[in-house]
């Protein structure tokens, strides 16, 4: 649906049921804190980014170029391509080794704790560094020079 | 450590200026911060290896020296760049963080000991600096600048977190001792997905420290950025990135050495002929600076390619020599561009007569960068090719002697330009003091290179 629904609204809706059942594998999968994530950071911040996008292009129907018949055959062609290479190389891999029943904490959020305020400390903290600089950053890029002129 | 603790804290300080209302003082605090710093260093220098958070950070002889050339040159940089802070006051404070915050990220590149740190590094250094390239918001150039390098490094960083991922997933562990050993361990029964990852690498970094062909963003960028940034860029920057390279290759990697030594060398070969003979075509300085920057590369790579572990004490004099020249360039080149958005050699028509000392100054720095003895370029050029001609690879040393032959046209098209044409305007150039003292300093600081080049390199070998 996300891909064949007219209103580019409509599919980015879609696509957030999308993130939401993928989201609902790692729950399966026994990823609560990848869950959380995926949901935060997809279904939150880039949907967000999305909308904006479609309604600063102001997208419709009559805007969207007309694709010549050549265009559409290539296109095909090439998608056809890169699925027999993707099937391929997925028959190529070794198969993995059948993983032990694995430790039913793995993933789960008091484990990741422990090692990101454990083992990974140093990084989680400059990783704030790193976000004070980006913010830094976009207030300086944002601000517009005239305003700092009155003040 | 303490250097890093105190050179973050500083970012916060500079952050503060804004409410707390001490702007005025911010050059001065961030240079006494800088000298605080190296203070630092210099008292854990030699003493027993550090490593810190269970080995993310590794502050070993070869990372001080590294650290305190990155401390002292950003001192340097501070003090060339004060008068341009005080030229343009807005946004002072945040551009003053964002210059710490770069150094900071250059510090954790060059004493990283785990990859997650190496990439924290390399990001923090980026940010800032795609935000500095953009931050004369008037100019056009400046914009397209930030632009580009913000897309070529985002590229970029993909490529270095996929190496990272799969040298993870190969190794299982992102320690780069802990990765060494466990090349030392299976030498033999590597997967080929491991070796994917070090190109990865390779080609992260290699657009880092803008080797040849990945480097096509450097002469836009650093044309594009306000000059003060671009000797940022071309100095501070450039020895994080070649110190990251080294470490990464040579304690991480080295037992894979006959993988990434031919490519490494077809690389270095590129980077020493092509943007050589690019620059010859230029007419403008900036360019001409970049271009040689990344020329400068080919030399540094030339040594690490020769010997990938012993050749810490050359990479650090050459690096050294060269920032020591790029920043007295640089400076020159700012107080004599005033306004304008491009500068051209014509700029320097007549300089001689109307500033003798920034003539003097800039002489010798391209006297320098060109190899010429007894300033310091020429030992670090020395250095390296004897390394290289020690190890065998004459035929290298061949290709790097005639590009720093082609390196030295171009250079003196510039000195010929400031001691033989007449001036454009014959009004002599106002220069503030402190920009007097600093070239004073910048042209000692180059004689002692030069003539005590032991010093420099018995530090770390």
């Amino acid at each position: 649906m996300v891909v064949v629904s007219k209103s580019p609204v409509h599919s980015v809706l879609y696509l957030i049921i999308t993130f939401f059942t993928i989201a609902g594998h790692y729950v399966l999968l026994n990823a609560e804190f990848l869950f959380i994530v995926h949901i935060i950071v997809y279904a939150g911040a880039i949907m967000v980014l999305f909308l904006y996008v479609i309604m600063m292009l102001n997208l419709n129907i009559e805007m969207e170029p007309h694709k010549s018949t050549m265009l559409k055959f290539a296109a095909t062609i090439c998608a056809g391509l890169l699925l027999i290479v993707l099937v391929g190389s997925l028959k190529g891999t070794e198969a993995l080794p059948a993983s032990a029943v694995a430790d039913p904490d793995l993933g789960s959020v008091q484990r990741l704790g422990k090692v990101m305020f454990d083992e990974f400390l140093l990084p989680f903290e400059i990783s704030s560094v790193l976000l004070l600089a980006a913010m830094v950053g976009a207030v300086m890029l944002g601000k517009s020079e005239k305003a700092n002129d009155i003040l | 450590m303490n250097a890093l603790l105190v050179i973050c804290g500083l970012s916060i300080v500079s952050l503060l200026a804004e409410i707390a209302n001490f702007k005025k003082w911010l050059t001065a605090i961030a240079i006494i911060g800088l000298l605080v710093a190296t203070a630092t260093l210099a008292l854990e220098w030699n003493g027993e290896v550090e490593t810190y958070f269970s080995h993310m950070l590794v502050f070993d002889n070869v990372a001080l020296a590294f650290t305190g050339l990155i401390a002292v040159v950003s001192i340097l940089w501070f003090w060339m760049a004060s008068d341009y802070f005080q030229a343009q006051p807005q946004h002072r404070t945040e551009r003053t963080s964002l210059v710490i915050f770069a150094i900071v990220g250059a510090i954790l590149m060059a004493s990283y000991n785990n990859m997650a740190m190496l990439f924290l590094g390399i990001e923090i250094l980026s940010l800032s600096l795609y935000v500095l390239a953009g931050s004369n918001k008037e100019s056009l150039l400046s914009i397209e600048a930030a632009f580009k390098y913000f897309l070529m490094g985002s590229f970029a960083t993909g490529f270095l977190l996929m190496g990272i991922a799969l040298l993870y997933g190969a190794t299982g562990s992102f320690d780069i001792g802990t990765i060494a050993l466990f090349i030392t361990e299976h030498n033999h029964a590597l997967p080929s997905f491991f070796y994917a990852g070090v190109l990865l690498l390779l080609v992260g970094l290699a657009f880092k420290i803008s080797a040849v062909p990945f480097h096509f963003w450097a002469p836009d960028v650093y044309g594009g950025a306000p000059t003060t940034v671009t000797a940022f860029m071309s100095t501070v920057v450039k020895i994080g990135a070649l110190a990251a390279f080294y470490r990464m290759f040579s304690i991480g990697l080295v037992g894979t050495y006959s993988t990434w030594s031919t490519i490494l060398m077809v690389i270095t070969v590129l980077t020493l002929v092509l943007p050589n003979i690019t620059a010859v075509y230029q007419s403008h300085v900036k360019r001409i600076l970049a271009y040689s920057s990344v020329g400068h590369v080919g030399y540094i790579l030339l040594a690490f390619t020769a010997d990938p572990t012993a050749s810490s004490g050359v990479i650090f004099y050459y690096l050294a020599s060269y920032a020591v020249s790029s920043i007295a360039a640089f400076s020159v080149l700012h107080l004599v561009e005033g306004n304008s958005e491009s500068i051209t050699i014509e700029y320097f028509n007549g300089l001689f007569k109307r500033n003798p000392l920034l003539a003097v100054g800039l002489t010798i720095a391209l006297l320098s960068l060109a190899g010429i003895p007894p300033f310091p370029g020429f030992f670090g050029k020395y250095m390296v090719f004897a390394l290289a001609i020690a190890k065998g690879y004459t035929p290298l040393v061949i290709v790097a002697v005639v590009t720093s032959l082609i390196g030295v046209y171009y250079y003196f098209r510039v000195i010929i330009a400031m001691y033989f044409q007449a001036p454009q305007q014959a009004t002599p150039l106002p220069v503030s003091g402190s920009q007097r003292a600093l070239t004073f300093v910048l042209i000692v600081l180059s004689f002692v290179l030069g003539i005590f080049p032991d010093a420099v390199l018995s530090l770390i070998q």
